[in-house]
C-alpha cells in the first residue's frame, strides 16, 4: 500500500476516533453538567489570565531576552515526547475493534489515525486556551505575526515528537509484554517518582530564588543550543527575534527528516505488538495467586452484621485487584504543599503536624476508597444486588464501612505514632478521636456525592481497564472534605493547646460547623440510599 | 406441570424512551410451573420486558405482578425471583465458591444449607474442580454456569433466564436445558428468553413472540405454528419467521420462510 493511501486511511481513522470521543463526552448529560461547572471555574480563572498575558507581552517589548528561555526551549520537545509516550501507554497503544481495523487497513494507517485523533483531542481540550493566551501575548508584544511563526515552528516539532513518542510508547509496551515484572516495578517506581516530583515541585521555586546562580549553571549545562535556536524562530519578526542560525535550519531539516523515519519505526513497533501473541505465562505469572480456597468467611468484627460482611467483600476484592483504587493517586497532588509545610516546620510542631496529617489522610481514604462512584462500581452486579432481598441500606452501609476500615486505622495509628516525634499523648489521642469522626463524616458524604454523578464507562487507567470516579467528583470531594477536615483539625489543635477562648461568636461558629458537617454528611448518605432504592436500568 | 395459579401477570405494559416506543401494550399471564419461551428478533424489546418483569426498570404504563407481588416492591419480590441476565453479574476477583457464598448470604440463605447447596450445584455443573479459581480466569461457559447457579441458589418461584445457553458448548447447554426442565417439574416457573429456537421447542410449554414492541403470537408451540399457518412438519423457526415478517419485504420474507420450510423438509426426509 502506498503512503498516500495510508495517510488517507489514517486521516479517516483519526476523524472517526475523534468523533467517537466527542460523542462519548456529550452523550452523558451529567458529564456535560460537570464540564459546564469545570468550564465556569477554570474559565473564570482563565479570563483573568488573559490580561496578564497581554501585560507580559507589553513587558517583553523592552527586554533583551526572555528569562530561562534556553532551558525551557530545550525542555519543550523532551516534555512533548514524554507526553506522547505516556498517552501511548495509557490510551492509544491499541485501537478499539482491532480485529476489524487491522484486517482492513495497513498498521501505518492505524498509527497515523491514533496519533492524529489524540492530537485532535488535545487541541479540543487545550487548543482554545493556548491560542487565546498566545494571542493576548502576541497583541501585547505588538507582533500578531507571532501566532503564524509560532504555528509554523510548532508543526514540524509536534509531528516529529508525536511519532517518536508513539514509537517509544509502543516499544515500552512490547518490553512490558516480554517482561511483566518490569511493568510491575515501573508501576511502583512510577508512583514513587510521582510523589517525589510533586513534593519536589514545591521546593523548586524557592530553590531557584535562593540558589539562582548555581541553578543557572546547572540548566545551562542541560541546554541544547541548536534546539533553542530553532524554537527562537517562533519570534522572527518580533522585538524578541534573535539572529537566525544555521543550526536552527539544521534542526528544522532534522525534524522534517525524522518524522517519516519515526512513523516507520512506530509502525514497525506497533505491528510487532499487535500481530504477535502474548508470551506463555512465566514463572513470575505462575506465582500470582489465581485461586482462593474456602468460603468467603469474614473475620470479626466484620462477620457480626451483614453490612460488615458486605464491607469485607469490598476489601477482599480491593486487595486482589488494587488497580481499582488507582483513582486515589489524585491526592498526591495535594501532598506537595503538605510536604513543604512538614519539612519547614520546627521540631516542636512536627509531631502535631504529622498527627493532623494522618487524621486528614485517613479521612480522605475513608470516603475516597470505595465511596465516590458507588452506582458505577455496582452497575454490572445490580441485577443480583437489587434482587437479593438485602436492603439497599445494608449495601450502602457496607460500602461506607469498607472505606472506614481503610481510613480509620490510618487516622488513629498515625497520630498515635506521632508520639514518637514529640506529640503529647493527649494531643495524639485527641487528633485520633477527631480523625475517627471526620472519617465517618467523609464516608457518609462520599457515597451521596458519588451517587449524584455516577460514571459507568470503563477506561484504561494505570494499566487496567477500570471504572474510576469522575474527576469533578474527586475534586469536589477533596475540596469539601479537605476544607472541612482542616477546619476541624485546626480547631482541635487550638483546643488541645488551650489557646481557644470560648467566645459566643466562636461557639456559634463551631455550632454551624458541626451542624453543617453532620447535616451534609447525613443528607448525602440518605441521598445515596434513595438513589440505590430507586435505581433502574432505564 | 403448569398449575392454575398465576406466576406472572403483565397488564398493558408500555415502555417508551423519549419518542421511541420499546414496548406497546404487552399483556400476558403465565401459570405457575410453566416454561415460557419468550422469542423475538433483535431489538424487539425482550430484555426491556425482562427488566420490567424483574422490577429493574419502571414501565411507562401498565402493571406487573410476579407470584402475586407487585414488582416495584423489590424487597418482597426478591425472594420469589431469580434472574440470569445476558451478561452474567459476577465479581472477577472472587472464586466461584466465594461468589456463591456471598450471594447466598445476601439472599439470607442459612450458611450450612447454602454451602451444601453450593457444593451440590458446583458438582452438578462440573465446576467443582475449578471452584477455587478466580472467576476472572473462567471461560464464558464457566461464567454462565456460575451465574446460573447464583440465580437458583434460593429456590425461586420464578426464574428469568436471558439467553442462558448463549456461548455454551453442547454438553453445558444440554445441562442447562435439563435443569430448566427439572426446575419446571418441581414447580418453578421459567421465563426463558433466547434466540436458540430448538431450545425453546424442546422445553417450552408456552411461547410468546415479541415483535416491534408488541406480543404478536402466544400459545403452545403447536398453537403458534398453527396460527402461523405452517405445514404439519414445519418447525418453530418457520412459525417465528412467519409471525415476525410484518414490515419486512414480503417477497423476501416469503422466500426466507420457503427456504426454511424446504430445509426442514429435507431434514425430515
Amino acid at each position: 500500500m502506498s503512503l498516500r493511501h495510508d495517510l488517507r486511511h489514517g486521516r479517516r481513522i483519526a476523524r472517526a476516533e475523534f468523533v467517537r470521543s466527542v460523542r462519548g463526552y456529550v452523550r452523558n448529560k451529567r458529564r456535560l453538567a460537570g464540564l459546564a461547572v469545570a468550564l465556569l471555574f477554570f474559565g473564570g480563572n482563565f479570563l483573568f489570565a488573559l490580561p496578564t498575558a497581554y501585560v507580559l507581552g507589553l513587558t517583553a517589548r523592552s527586554v533583551d531576552a526572555i528569562p530561562y528561555f534556553a532551558p525551557v526551549a530545550t525542555a519543550v520537545p523532551v516534555l512533548l515526547v514524554a507526553l506522547a509516550t505516556l498517552r501511548t501507554l495509557e490510551r492509544i497503544g491499541r485501537i478499539d475493534a482491532a480485529d476489524l481495523v487491522l484486517t482492513t487497513v495497513h498498521p501505518r494507517a492505524v498509527v497515523v489515525g491514533l496519533v492524529g485523533a489524540e492530537i485532535g483531542r488535545l487541541v479540543l481540550w487545550f487548543g482554545v486556551p493556548v491560542a487565546a493566551f498566545a494571542t493576548a501575548f502576541a497583541l501585547g508584544l505588538g507582533s500578531p505575526s507571532l501566532l503564524l511563526s509560532a504555528a509554523l515552528v510548532a508543526l514540524p516539532l509536534v509531528c516529529s515528537v508525536a511519532v517518536w513518542g508513539y514509537a517509544l510508547g509502543m516499544a515500552t509496551l512490547r518490553l512490558f509484554r516480554r517482561l511483566p515484572s518490569v511493568r510491575r516495578v515501573l508501576k511502583g517506581g512510577g508512583l514513587l517518582a510521582m510523589v517525589a516530583a510533586v513534593v519536589a515541585s514545591q521546593f523548586v521555586g524557592q530553590y531557584i530564588v535562593t540558589e539562582g546562580t548555581s541553578v543557572g549553571v546547572f540548566v545551562s549545562a542541560l541546554t541544547l543550543a541548536p534546539v533553542v535556536d530553532y524554537v527562537a524562530l517562533a519570534f522572527v519578526g518580533t522585538p524578541l527575534a534573535r539572529p537566525a542560525s544555521i543550526s536552527a535550519v539544521v534542526v528544522l531539516a532534522g525534524l522534517l527528516a525524522l518524522t517519516p523515519v519515526g512513523l516507520g519505526v512506530a509502525t514497525r513497533q506497533a505491528s510487532r505488538l499487535w500481530f504477535t501473541d502474548e508470551p506463555t505465562p512465566t514463572r513470575d505469572d505462575a506465582r500470582q495467586p489465581k485461586t482462593s480456597s474456602g468460603w468467603l468467611a469474614a473475620p470479626q468484627p466484620f462477620a457480626w452484621r451483614k453490612a460488615g460482611r458486605v464491607a469485607w467483600a469490598f476489601l477482599v476484592r480491593a486487595r486482589r485487584h488494587p488497580q481499582e483504587l488507582a483513582h486515589l493517586v489524585m491526592v498526591l497532588f495535594f501532598l506537595g504543599p503538605l510536604g513543604t509545610t512538614v519539612a519547614q516546620s520546627s521540631s516542636d510542631a512536627l509531631g502535631p503536624l504529622v498527627a493532623a496529617a494522618g487524621a486528614g489522610f485517613g479521612t480522605y481514604l475513608a470516603g475516597a476508597t470505595f465511596g465516590l462512584n458507588p452506582l458505577g462500581d455496582d452497575r454490572p452486579q445490580m441485577p443480583v444486588l437489587l434482587l437479593t432481598g438485602t436492603d439497599t441500606r445494608t449495601l450502602v452501609r457496607g460500602r461506607s464501612l469498607a472505606g472506614l476500615a481503610v481510613g480509620v486505622p490510618v487516622a488513629v495509628l498515625v497520630p498515635l505514632a506521632s508520639i514518637l516525634l514529640g506529640t503529647a499523648p493527649i494531643h495524639a489521642v485527641g487528633f485520633a478521636a477527631v480523625g475517627c469522626l471526620t472519617c465517618l463524616a467523609a464516608a457518609l458524604f462520599a457515597v451521596g456525592l458519588g451517587a449524584a454523578y455516577p460514571v459507568y464507562d470503563e477506561r484504561e487507567f494505570w494499566g487496567t481497564e477500570t471504572v474510576v470516579p469522575s474527576t469533578l467528583v474527586m475534586m469536589g470531594y477533596i475540596v469539601v472534605v479537605g476544607g472541612g477536615t482542616v477546619i476541624g483539625l485546626v480547631v482541635t489543635w487550638y483546643v488541645l493547646a488551650g489557646r481557644l477562648a470560648l467566645a459566643p461568636l466562636l461557639l456559634a461558629g463551631l455550632g454551624v460547623y458541626l451542624a453543617l458537617t453532620v447535616g451534609v454528611s447525613y443528607g448525602s448518605y440518605r441521598y445515596a440510599l434513595r438513589r440505590y432504592r430507586r435505581y433502574t436500568f432505564d | 406441570m403448569p398449575s392454575t395459579d398465576l406466576a406472572i401477570e403483565a397488564s398493558d405494559l408500555r415502555k417508551t424512551y423519549g419518542s421511541e416506543v420499546a414496548l406497546d401494550g404487552v399483556s400476558f399471564s403465565i401459570s405457575a410451573g410453566t416454561v415460557y419461551g419468550f422469542l423475538g428478533p433483535n431489538g424487539a424489546g425482550k430484555t426491556t420486558t425482562m427488566r420490567l418483569l424483574t422490577g429493574l426498570s419502571q414501565p411507562t404504563a401498565g402493571t406487573v405482578r410476579v407470584s402475586d407481588t407487585p414488582v416495584d416492591d423489590r424487597r418482597a419480590l426478591a425472594a420469589h425471583v431469580g434472574y440470569l441476565p445476558e451478561t452474567p453479574p459476577l465479581y472477577d476477583e472472587f472464586s466461584a465458591r466465594e461468589q456463591l457464598d456471598y450471594v447466598a448470604d445476601l439472599r439470607d440463605v442459612p450458611p450450612d444449607r447454602a454451602r451444601e447447596r453450593i457444593d451440590d450445584y458446583l458438582d452438578q455443573f462440573g465446576l467443582a474442580d475449578d471452584a477455587d479459581r478466580r472467576i476472572g480466569s473462567y471461560s464464558k461457559g464457566m461464567r454462565q454456569k456460575t451465574a446460573f447457579v447464583q440465580s437458583v441458589l434460593h429456590d425461586p418461584d420464578v426464574l428469568f433466564l436471558d439467553e442462558p445457553t448463549s456461548g455454551l458448548d453442547p454438553r453445558a447447554a444440554r445441562r442447562i436445558r435439563e435443569f430448566v426442565t427439572e426446575f419446571a417439574d418441581a414447580g418453578t416457573t421459567i421465563f426463558l428468553s433466547t434466540h436458540i429456537l430448538p431450545v425453546v421447542e424442546a422445553v417450552a410449554d408456552e411461547i410468546g413472540v415479541l415483535f416491534d414492541g408488541q406480543l404478536v403470537a402466544e400459545g403452545t408451540p403447536s398453537e403458534v405454528k398453527a396460527r402461523a399457518e405452517m405445514g404439519e412438519h414445519s418447525s418453530l423457526e418457520d412459525a417465528f419467521l412467519a409471525v415476525t415478517s410484518a414490515g419486512t419485504d414480503a417477497v423476501g420474507s416469503e422466500s426466507e420462510s420457503g427456504e426454511a420450510a424446504e430445509v426442514t423438509a429435507v431434514d425430515d426426509r
